[in-house]
């Protein structure tokens, strides 16, 4: 166990320097900002919770079923986050980090290396679901009145069941990486989980829950809750957890201790017949995972078309540029998963325009269809944010140790950031716009609505990804092993503020000539020319913010950059 | 070629560089040897204009780095110590990417890159991906890719480091050649057998200061050494840790 420890040293004193005064990295805005956000959305769960729960004990006969059939899905939930969490962070430290060649080079044994892996694994993949899982239980405990044992019940379990997903996650890993090398395994999982998650969306989405609302289906749902009260397999670790916590909320002694000792002794039993695997089987799959990696698809044959040629227009550094950038984002599989979970967002964003029932509406729909046009600019303009977030704030920090190259080459490093903006605003912009006309087009709105929209996108979109790039040069991160992680920093989160701050701006500054505008039309009233002037002032200042915004930022992500 | 006038690189906590003056003649291969920490791999950064000096001037082929950095790196080959690249690309499109960057006529950057490639033994790897090239192939592709562009000045932070025997001599061969065909070399080295062999003037870099300049000879004189190596040479100068 001595060995372990040793082990763990240096991760945990990596984290005590990160906290020393001196470190960069460790400033009060940082610690305000993620602090303070981590709060608010920790009050906002407890809210939420605390009001549902409250809402089902007001339905009688439904509302226990209700509440016990909300906590069994949310274990069961945890579970599933926790397992897929699990087996993607043990893939990781367990066969690609970067410090095992060195650990395996030290005279431990490759037991001890896998245990204190495993158990850095194993924190990192809980502590956030832990930590957000306490105001869904508070708000149990406050609304059953639970006593003392409760809390500590629930405690427990959330251990036990991290513990379980845990060791559940190294076998399943340690099984795999016999069969595939660790990097193989990890692409595949991530596209499995993936197109897991698009399914269910699109299962969720399919069923038209809204259809939920009408009284000719409520008999159906009557039938769906009767069917509620089917119990789980008792063979399941979540039945388990779900039955302590529900006796533990009733004041169930012997049931809760019974239930909560049977998963504490399979959660170390899994953890001891992992270690015994891993006596056997990890060695091997990590020799296994050193191997040279192959390209999951072989390159296509076929030379008779170049797509290069489609950027010939270009100047030859900038197409260079281009060439290598598309090239290596497509090659990258972490980025697959991104681009299926955003084909599938937009489906269903231009899906929910489309299903809206306009027609069925008793009130007139003519002011309504216009203003969710309005609002619809700004939902689609924080949906780019999110991409942006995702894709071109992290583009800089993509270039990782060899960043070199760019600074080396006979290019300016504002012509290099520009090359990155162009890249990510053209299909970003045509994303962008598609969303918007197409909304538009079945909300059948008035053509100013339409002209409105498609310019307000047109300068918002440039902006939002003119301060990913901005930002994300001038919070490069070129040494990370994730680079794609960046967004979840300091820089990142400052990123989506300021990119949600100015939608909200924009919106703000348009919505009042917009309504003059639009109640002019409709009464076949012209406008004063005061309204001109507000509204001329109130569109140019949308204007100046957005071209601000592009101009500003890049300019501070070079200088940022040449002082790196 | 390359002239460095009090260039200086202060990074807050240490000052690596310390009004460097040196110049570095058409066709010359200058060695920059010194301890761990001496500040030769920020010098050569500064040079290839990879960062930027805190004062002084580093003027390239005439132009000033600080002024004209796109003409002065257009004549600059230049190989970091750690062979960092593209890792989702092929060798060849890396050539490629470096033909453009540098503006290689067009028409020859095929029939080059095929060349370069053979020539550094990574020609039947030209089309698998980087990253599954080992750290000799890297630092032998990204030596391949410098030279694509037939650079005037060739600067080289550690050139063997990874390389095995064959391709240790093959790199000596080749900047022989190309010092002969007047194309100016600047290496920083530990390997002082290397900047015997090669270089025409050594540097002597300690904390930041040119102690010592000159060919074998001159350097030997200086340390009062006679019929010395230069490990010995470096080792006088250094311990005595005095401007000469």
């Amino acid at each position: 166990m001595n060995t372990v420890i040793s082990l763990l040293k240096p991760r945990v004193r990596s984290g005590i320097n990160g906290l020393r005064k001196g470190n960069k990295r460790n400033n009060w805005a940082r610690i305000f900002m993620f602090g303070g956000l981590g709060i608010i959305f920790w009050i906002g769960t407890f809210i939420i919770f605390y009001r549902v729960l409250s809402y089902f004990q007001g339905v009688q006969d439904f509302g226990n079923i209700l509440a016990m059939k909300l906590l069994s899905m949310i274990i069961m939930t945890f579970f599933t986050l926790l397992l897929f969490s699990n087996i993607i962070n043990c893939l990781s430290h367990l066969y690609l980090s970067y410090d095992l060649p060195l650990l395996h080079s030290l005279p431990v044994s490759s037991k001890d290396i896998f245990l204190s892996k495993w158990l850095g694994s194993a924190f990192d993949s809980s502590w956030m679901i832990v930590a957000f899982s306490l105001p869904i239980f508070l708000s149990y405990g406050l609304i059953y009145k639970a006593n003392f044992i409760y809390y500590v019940i629930f405690l427990m379990a959330m251990i036990f069941i991290c513990l379980i997903a845990s060791a559940l996650g190294g076998i399943l890993v340690l099984f795999g990486a016999i069969i595939l090398p660790a990097g193989r395994i990890r692409t595949i999982l991530i596209l499995l989980g993936v197109i897991m998650v698009m399914i269910l969306i699109f299962i969720l989405r399919l069923t038209r829950p809204e259809q939920l609302v009408n009284p000719d289906s409520f008999a159906s749902v009557v039938l769906y809750l009767n069917s509620m009260q089917t119990p789980n397999s008792p063979l399941f670790p979540t039945t388990w957890i779900t039955d302590a916590i529900k006796a533990a909320l009733d004041n169930e002694t012997k049931t809760c201790l019974f239930n909560i000792a049977l998963t504490g002794t399979f959660a170390f039993m899994l953890i001891f017949i992992s270690n015994m695997i891993a006596q056997i089987a990890y060695f091997k799959g990590f020799s296994k995972s050193q191997t040279t990696p192959r390209r999951l698809f072989a390159p296509l044959k076929y030379k008779g078309y170049n797509w290069e040629s489609l950027l010939n227009f270009l100047p030859r550094a900038s197409r260079a540029f281009a060439v290598k950038e598309i090239r290596t984002f497509f090659r990258d599989s972490s980025q697959w998963p991104q681009l299926f979970l955003m084909a599938a967002l937009v489906i269903i964003y231009l899906y929910n325009f489309s299903v809206l029932p306009l027609n069925n509406l008793p009130i007139k729909t003519i002011y309504l269809q216009n203003l969710f046009s309005f609002l619809n600019i700004g939902l689609a303009a924080s949906v780019l944010s999110a991409i942006s977030a995702r894709f071109v704030f992290p583009a800089v920090s993509m270039e990782g140790e060899a960043f070199w190259i760019v600074q080396a080459a006979p290019v300016l490093t504002k012509n290099f950031l520009w090359i990155k903006f162009f890249l990510y605003y053209i299909p970003l912009i045509i994303l962008a716009e598609v969303l918007v006309i197409f909304s538009n087009l079945f909300l059948q709105v008035s053509p100013f609505m339409m002209v409105l929209s498609t310019i307000t996108i047109f300068c918002l979109v440039p902006a939002v990804v003119g301060l990913a790039t901005g930002l994300g040069a001038i919070y490069a991160d070129f040494k990370s092993e994730n680079p794609v992680q960046a967004v979840t920093g300091f820089g990142g989160l400052l990123f989506m503020i300021l990119s949600f701050s100015l939608i909200a701006v924009v919106i703000i500054l348009e919505a009042g000539p917009v309504y003059s505008i639009f109640m002019a039309q409709l009464r076949g009233q012209s406008l004063s020319f005061m309204h001109m002037v507000w509204i001329i002032c109130s569109f140019g200042l949308a204007l100046f913010l957005c071209l601000l915004a592009v101009f500003y930022t890049i300019h501070l992500g070079e200088k940022s950059l040449l002082i790196k | 070629m390359i002239e460095l006038r009090e260039l200086s690189k202060d990074y807050g906590t240490t000052l690596a560089v310390n009004k460097l003056n040196l110049n570095v003649a058409r066709g010359e291969i200058y060695g920059f040897i010194g301890p761990n920490g001496a500040g030769k791999t920020t010098t050569i950064r500064l040079m290839g204009g990879i960062i930027a000096p805190t004062s002084g001037k580093i003027i390239i082929g005439g132009f000033d780095m600080a002024k004209n950095p796109v003409e002065a790196k257009k004549m600059i080959g230049f190989v970091p110590d750690r062979p960092f690249l593209y890792e989702k690309l092929t060798g060849m499109e890396f050539m490629r990417f470096s033909a453009d960057l540098y503006d290689v006529k067009r028409d020859i950057i095929l029939q080059k890159s095929k060349e370069l490639l053979q020539q550094f033994a990574l020609w039947n790897w030209a089309d698998e991906l980087i990253e599954a090239y080992s750290h000799g192939m890297k630092q032998r592709l990204i030596i391949a890719s410098a030279l694509l562009h037939d650079p005037k000045i060739l600067i080289v932070d550690e050139p063997m480091v990874g390389l095995d025997p064959e391709a240790v001599h093959m790199v000596k061969d080749i900047l022989k050649e190309l010092a002969a065909n007047q194309t100016t070399i600047f290496i920083s080295t530990h390997t002082l057998s290397i900047a015997e062999d090669l270089c025409h003037r050594i540097g002597l870099i300690h904390r930041g200061t040119l102690l010592a300049e000159g060919s074998l000879d001159e350097l030997k004189r200086v340390a009062k050494l006679g019929e010395a190596r230069l490990e010995e040479v470096f080792l006088t100068i250094i311990k005595e840790n005095t401007f000469i």
